[in-house]
């Protein structure tokens, strides 16, 4: 058996570590800092053009003229849309779907992953066939209505979470990761007395945070923003996410699709309804996102390297 | 919980193939003249003994149907409406509601379909999207339906709408699509003018293209460095820019341009279909069009900016005259010029042209389809009776549109002492109401709300637009082309030819408009639209016209 050490850290020779920053790193730096800087500035200014024009008033953006600050400060839709009980309803679906689509999205991913990271699993590559024939071919769009339908899932949130449960991309990021794990310290635990589950639930999990937190974030934010199932197996309104009911608003404001005269309300809707939207809908995952943003990068790296 | 199981499948398919395989047989025999329609002695449950045209519907039995339901965002739907409490009353019928978002609807409209899983009643289907179930039998031939719903007859034969239905037809001789009616063709579209410039240069609303042209010009001699006319309706191209203006300008030339593009025109004189983008009257009107461009009277950005562009010019004073409709009058042209100090617009009745004071146009409408399952259904004849006096009768219409006499409106439309009651509110009527009719009460909603009279029709409209209607009114009704029904095969090869022939049409259309080529080559484009295989097109069309007139003639 082989043991895995960590090389020792020699102390180094010569000059000190600490030392002035030379001439060419601190031009290097500043170079730095000022593409950062705007390609910051870059990324930030669509959000907060965003943010402005839900709290400005139609006027002002009918005629291009807000820009970082709101002009003529106006609630009418943020008012409109969050005084209306179906958003709540809509709002706690979202919360629902997403809670529980990813906790059985990670569950399932998670296994899945784990088993085909095994290079001495008889009919791996069959297993890892099955997943990737997936990702090029599908029933399409009918079919699935009739399986979903067939299997009495229609009108529930079962409909939403279990036909896109495992996602294959998301599963080889994971299978990868796993596989990058040293196979010693399985069989260390194996020696010491575990079962494979001990082994996943108590050495590799713990291992693997940042992989489970990746997961964590792509999966709840593709729950978050998808619409399409709920609104092809959804048949009442209470059942909708409020994504189908910010896009059906956006239609309804923007698509003409009232006849006569409208509102000065509408009016008002439709100019900054968009903007409303965005915010409202990227507000939650925007709080999220710090919190797990630490492990991201190390999360997808780790996946992508193989020895 | 509806589940098909796999004998079901397989019993409607075949179905669905005994179905195909009648229809072929039954050539030159799809006679649906309806008496010796088909046997329904098992279907008549609920349904009234005697019904007839003008007669309150009233099924005999409770009874409770299922229906696409359209959830528009503007009055999102809501299950305990009054429009759904006062039809239950009425009729002993319950709506069972699938509710389908405004933004998605046909999507999830033809998955039900072809997922074997529509609700009975799909109404808000446009033409010719029904054409896509046909074959599968997923949809009744409602035309061997028709003896079952006596206001649908009555009101076909009394507004003389038979030559309007016949263009629904398939090659069966059945169509499938129960259509909106109309008393008279409704325009909307037309010019929006800036009055008090006219009023300043002395001159007085055009009554005719030509009188439009004197108009511009006088505008120009004022405003020498702006273009008084730009236009907007241009993206995406269909099929070719300022599809609102070639769309009533065409109509006045009798051609088909814009918004109305329209890839054979009848001539009447020849008895057969021409190719519109090469007939002398499309020449004319893009000769028309490019003397106003020449002249610098139209803005030459008007066939490619986008619609902002356009209404920021019209907003700034920039421009005097530019396309509208009722709604885009009231909510965008009038608000955009709020800022202008006496400034003052109106929609003007749209220009005459060569082809006089008349007006073309179907008066039919988006309608209903009926789920082929209904044909199993023992309410079957219960169910039509309802959809015709839902749809088709005047109490029905009225019912749906204004809701019900003492509680939301009162007066009646036949003697023009309707009125909305005081607390309710409809688009530009009784705007101080505090209860909007569609929001709160389910009335007024466009998946029940489809055609009828133009006085019907003229009660939701404003003074101004009633004004405007009523000059439209007063022009004659042009007949509708004959039948031309393709087969599925002619369909799919047409669908081809139109591909390269639009994109022709459409460049050229601005080329010659702009004055970027000579109307001297207007023979080569002619050539050119030959190339594309115009001819072939024009007599496929020729073709399934003539085989119509044989078999159902």
């Amino acid at each position: 058996m082989v043991t895995v050490d960590a090389p020792p850290i020699q102390p180094r020779a010569g000059r000190p570590r600490t030392r002035r920053p030379s001439q060419g790193s601190r031009t290097f730096n500043a170079v730095n800092a000022v593409i950062l800087t705007a390609v910051v500035v870059l990324t930030l200014y669509p959000f907060v053009n965003i943010l402005a024009r839900s709290f400005s008033e139609e006027h002002y953006i009918r005629s291009g003229q807000v820009n970082l600050l709101p002009k003529g400060f106006n609630l009418t839709t943020y008012r409109t849309v969050l005084s209306d009980s179906t958003f709540w309803t809509n709002y706690g679906n979202t919360v629902l779907y997403t809670v529980v689509g990813t906790l059985i999205s990670l569950v399932l991913t998670t296994c899945y992953a784990y088993v085909l990271s095994k290079k001495h699993l008889r009919g791996r590559t069959l297993l890892v066939g099955i997943a990737v024939f997936t990702l090029f071919f599908n029933g399409g769009i009918i079919p699935n209505y009739v399986l979903v339908s067939g299997l009495g899932l229609r009108n529930s949130l079962w409909a939403i979470v279990l036909p896109n449960a495992v996602s294959v991309f998301n599963l080889l990021v994971m299978k990868a990761f796993f596989e990058s794990l040293p196979a010693e310290l399985e069989e260390a635990a194996a020696v010491d007395g575990m079962g494979t589950y001990g082994i996943l639930l108590r050495v590799v999990l713990p291992l693997s945070k940042a992989i489970i937190a990746t997961m964590v974030l792509f999966y709840a934010v593709a729950y978050w923003n998808s619409w399409f199932s709920a609104f092809l197996y959804m048949d009442n309104t209470s059942l909708f996410p409020v994504t189908v009911y910010l896009r059906n608003l956006i239609a309804g404001a923007t698509g003409g699709t009232n006849e006569g005269m409208a509102s000065d309300t509408q009016l008002q809707i439709a100019a900054n309804i968009k903007a409303v939207t965005v915010v409202l809908t990227v507000l939650p995952i925007l709080l999220v996102y710090p919190f797990i943003q630490r492990y991201f990068v190390t999360g997808i790296l780790l996946g992508a390297v193989k020895e | 919980m509806y589940n098909l199981s796999r004998r079901q499948v397989l019993s409607g398919a075949g179905a669905g193939a005994a179905a195909l395989a009648l229809a072929a047989c039954g050539d030159g025999g799809g006679d649906d003249n309806s008496t010796k329609g088909p046997d329904l002695s098992a279907n008549r449950e609920g349904a009234m003994d005697k019904y007839a045209a003008g007669d309150q519907f009233k099924a005999t039995q409770p009874l409770s149907f299922s229906i696409m339901m359209l959830s528009n965002a503007a009055y999102p739907y809501k299950a305990d409406w009054l429009f759904f409490q006062e039809l239950t009353k009425r009729t002993n019928v319950t709506l069972q509601a699938t509710v389908v978002p405004g933004s998605d609807y046909n999507q999830k409209r033809s998955v039900m379909v072809s997922g074997g899983n529509a609700p009975m009643i799909i109404p808000k289907t446009y033409r010719p999207d029904e054409e896509q179930y046909i074959a599968s039998g997923a949809i009744l031939p409602v035309s061997d339906y028709t003896s079952l719903m006596p206001n649908f007859t009555d009101q076909v034969k009394k507004w003389k709408l038979e030559g309007d239905i016949d263009t629904m037809r398939q090659d069966d001789g059945k169509f499938y699509l129960l259509p909106g009616l109309h008393e008279d063709v409704w325009k909307d579209y037309s010019l929006a003018i800036r009055t008090d410039i006219l009023q300043k240069l002395n001159l007085t609303i055009p009554k005719t293209w030509d009188d439009l042209l004197t108009v511009l010009r006088a505008m120009k001699a004022a405003y020498p460095d702006q273009y008084p006319f730009s236009d907007r309706w241009s993206v995406p191209p269909q099929p070719a820019g300022a599809n609102a203006l070639l769309s009533i300008l065409g109509e006045a030339y009798g051609t088909w341009a814009g918004f109305s593009w329209n890839h054979t025109t009848w001539d009447p004189k020849a008895g057969k279909f021409v190719y519109t983008g090469a007939m002398d009257e499309y020449k004319k009107m893009l000769q028309y069009v490019n003397t106003m461009v020449s002249e610098k009277l139209l803005d030459p950005e008007s066939f490619t900016q986008t619609d902002d562009n356009a209404r920021q010019k019209f907003a700034s004073g920039k421009s005097f005259v530019i396309s509208c409709n009722a709604q885009t009058l009231a909510n965008e042209c009038r608000p955009d010029i709020a800022k202008i100090p006496g400034a003052t617009v109106v929609k003007i009745p749209v220009p005459i042209g060569p082809i006089g004071s008349a007006k073309t146009g179907t008066r039919l409408e988006s309608g209903l389809m009926i789920s082929s399952k209904a044909k199993d259904s023992k309410n079957l004849v219960a169910m039509m009776q309802f959809v015709d006096w839902l749809f088709y009768s005047d109490a029905g219409k009225m019912f749906a549109k204004w809701g019900v006499q003492g509680t939301t409106y009162t007066g009646s439309i036949d003697d023009g002492s309707f009125k909305l009651a005081s607390d309710v509110k409809f688009a530009g009527l009784n705007p101080t109401g505090t209860k909007n009719i569609q929001v709160e009460y389910g009335f007024f909603n466009g998946v029940f709300v489809y055609g009828g009279s133009t006085k019907l029709l003229n009660s939701q409209f404003p003074a101004e637009e009633k004004q405007f209607q009523d000059a439209m009114t007063a022009r004659k009704t042009l007949p509708v082309p004959p039948p031309h029904p393709l087969d599925a095969d002619e369909r799919e090869q047409a669908t081809l030819w139109e591909a390269g022939l639009k994109d022709t049409v459409a460049q050229q259309t601005v080329k010659f408009s702009l004055g970027q080529r000579p109307f001297g080559e207007w023979d080569s484009y002619v050539s050119e639209l030959k190339a594309k295989n115009m001819q072939q097109e024009v007599d496929t069309v020729n073709k399934s016209y003539e085989r119509y007139k044989k078999n159902h003639g």
